[in-house]
């Protein structure tokens, strides 16, 4: 067996020339948090491994032209503080800051969070609320910006050809009209898998006093985080009242019986949705804190 | 391959395989063994390394990924033999108990108060989620990287002696050991309040002291 070849590309034009090389047996290392784990016992040892961590410059969080982009290898910790993303993309922040742990907080990367596809990635779920857009770069050189759906598959599994690597992520920053929160559930507060997620942004339009804009994503429930359009049309033009707030939470677990017919966890996620949804809806600040009828 | 890494200020030059991990090129490369292995997948803490100021798992990260970057073990936070006021609390205020867990526990503490000096209780706890202790139940571990901050904390406890002063003499004979804990009374060997009381024995420790007569 050849030993795996380690690749440490510090710049764009060095990582193209290390994707070139690249081969289906080669994988890309960003935090390490998920793969490094995998490389103790690899169904396949990689010929080639090209450590991204050496491309600084890929870790900026920066507005261009009307977008907020958030490069790919940026750390969940960078993520959490950084006052571009506090400011334009709150959600994705509240998420950042309930990965695992600090150590895994500190190591892992969205990008990394989006390439292992896991279906209960929380970095996931706030950037599909957001909208995000994914932009890759192959061993030609040639980029590509497809949206986040198209290269998120399912558990494990991308759109990402194995001499793709993301660069960065892109969406249109909230402003000031627009509200937005994460919540999750796990089996613990920290250190803590979801077992079920909901990323929230809205628009409230404070002269008509309703909502003009909802977006929500739900994650950890199905195959990958998606976003419940039935229940953001119904949102929209409503006031920020409890009985919206009964509205989203009803229509959050008929998302969630919808994702998940049948499936063992269903009877608890039903239940467990109503909770995530006033916490999510609660952190938007709207209006008074509502709270669930529990009949 | 040839890795070069800096750790704890001084620089090694080290042959290694490209996807060993930095736990592994710390302890069986470079012999610092206080830095531990436990789950080896990032819910334990035990191997927790400052790497550029922040707390990180070593168990994921490979040594190829540390090049180039300060990295900052337990075995660097004593200076010239004094021990770092972090250690000295732990050790004030009874925050090791199997100690397994110690190490990556002061490393998460350091980073943390490196980045935040007067950390809130909110803070102590947010940074040492990562880390696992299956023995002190965190309180005292808490209350010393409190005080270790300069903020005033009561030890939970007394001292009993000086830490210095402890264990002269390692404790063998299991009447003595249940004595010294309380369990049965020095002179007489039975459970305090008699020897009728159901307070116990030395047996409670684990150890079965065959002579006098028992089973």
């Amino acid at each position: 067996m050849t030993q795996t070849q380690v690749l440490t590309p510090a710049s764009l034009e060095e990582l193209v020339a290390a994707l070139a090389q690249a081969t289906p047996q080669t994988r890309l290392l960003a935090g390490g948090t998920d793969l490094v784990r995998e490389l103790r016992r690899p169904v396949r040892e990689p010929d080639l491994l090209v450590d991204l961590t050496g491309l600084a410059a890929l870790s900026e969080v920066r507005l261009e032209e009307g977008m907020l982009h958030i490069g790919a290898l940026a750390t969940f910790t960078e993520l959490q503080w950084h006052p571009l993303v506090r400011e334009h993309a709150l959600c994705l922040s509240l998420a950042a800051a309930q990965v695992g742990s600090t150590q895994i907080r500190n190591a892992g990367t969205i990008g990394g969070n989006a390439a292992n596809a896991s279906a209960c990635a929380d970095g996931v779920t706030a950037l599909t609320a957001l909208g995000a857009v994914v932009i890759t770069v192959d061993g030609a050189g040639e980029r590509r910006t497809q949206s986040l759906d198209d290269v998120v598959l399912g558990p494990g599994r991308t759109s990402l050809r194995y001499d793709e690597a993301i660069l960065e992520f892109a969406f249109p920053p909230l402003d000031a009209g627009h509200r937005s929160a994460f919540a999750k559930i796990g089996s613990r507060t920290a250190v803590s898998v979801a077992r079920l997620s909901v990323a929230l942004v809205v628009r409230f339009d404070a002269d008509a006093g309703v909502l003009s804009e909802a977006r929500v994503a739900l994650g950890a429930v199905g195959e990958r985080a998606f976003r419940a359009s039935e229940l953001e049309a119904k949102l929209v033009g409503r006031a920020a009242d409890d009985e919206t707030a009964r509205l989203f939470a009803d229509g959050c677990v008929a998302a969630v019986e919808a994702s998940i017919p049948g499936r063992y966890s269903l009877p608890y996620k039903r239940h467990a949705a109503v909770g995530l949804a006033y916490d999510a809806w609660n952190m938007l600040a709207l209006s008074a804190p509502s709270e669930p009828a529990w009949t | 391959m040839q890795l070069v890494l800096t750790v704890n200020g001084t620089t090694y030059e080290v042959e290694a395989r490209p996807t060993a991990r930095l736990l592994d090129v710390l302890r069986d490369q470079l012999g610092l063994t206080g830095t531990k292995e436990g789950c080896a997948e990032g819910e334990c803490g035990a191997c927790t390394v400052i790497v550029d100021g922040r707390a990180v798992d070593s168990c994921m990260m490979l040594a190829v990924q540390a090049r180039g970057k300060e990295i900052l073990t337990v075995e660097g936070l004593a200076q010239d033999g004094e021990l770092d006021v972090l250690q000295q609390k732990f050790v004030e205020y009874g925050a090791v108990q199997c100690g397994y867990c110690t190490p990556g526990m002061l490393m998460s503490a350091k980073a943390l108060l490196m980045g935040n000096p007067v950390p809130s209780e909110q803070d102590i706890r947010v940074a040492l989620a990562g880390n696992l202790c299956r023995c002190t139940g965190y309180t005292a571990i808490v209350a010393a990287v409190k005080a270790a901050s300069g903020q005033d904390t009561r030890p939970l406890m007394e001292m009993p002696v000086e830490p210095g002063e402890l264990a002269a003499e390692a404790v063998t004979d299991p009447d003595t050991l249940a004595a010294a804990c309380g369990i049965v009374e020095a002179e007489t060997g039975q459970p305090p309040g008699g020897p009728c009381s159901s307070g116990g024995s030395s047996e409670m420790l684990g150890f079965h002291s065959a002579p006098e007569g028992g089973e």
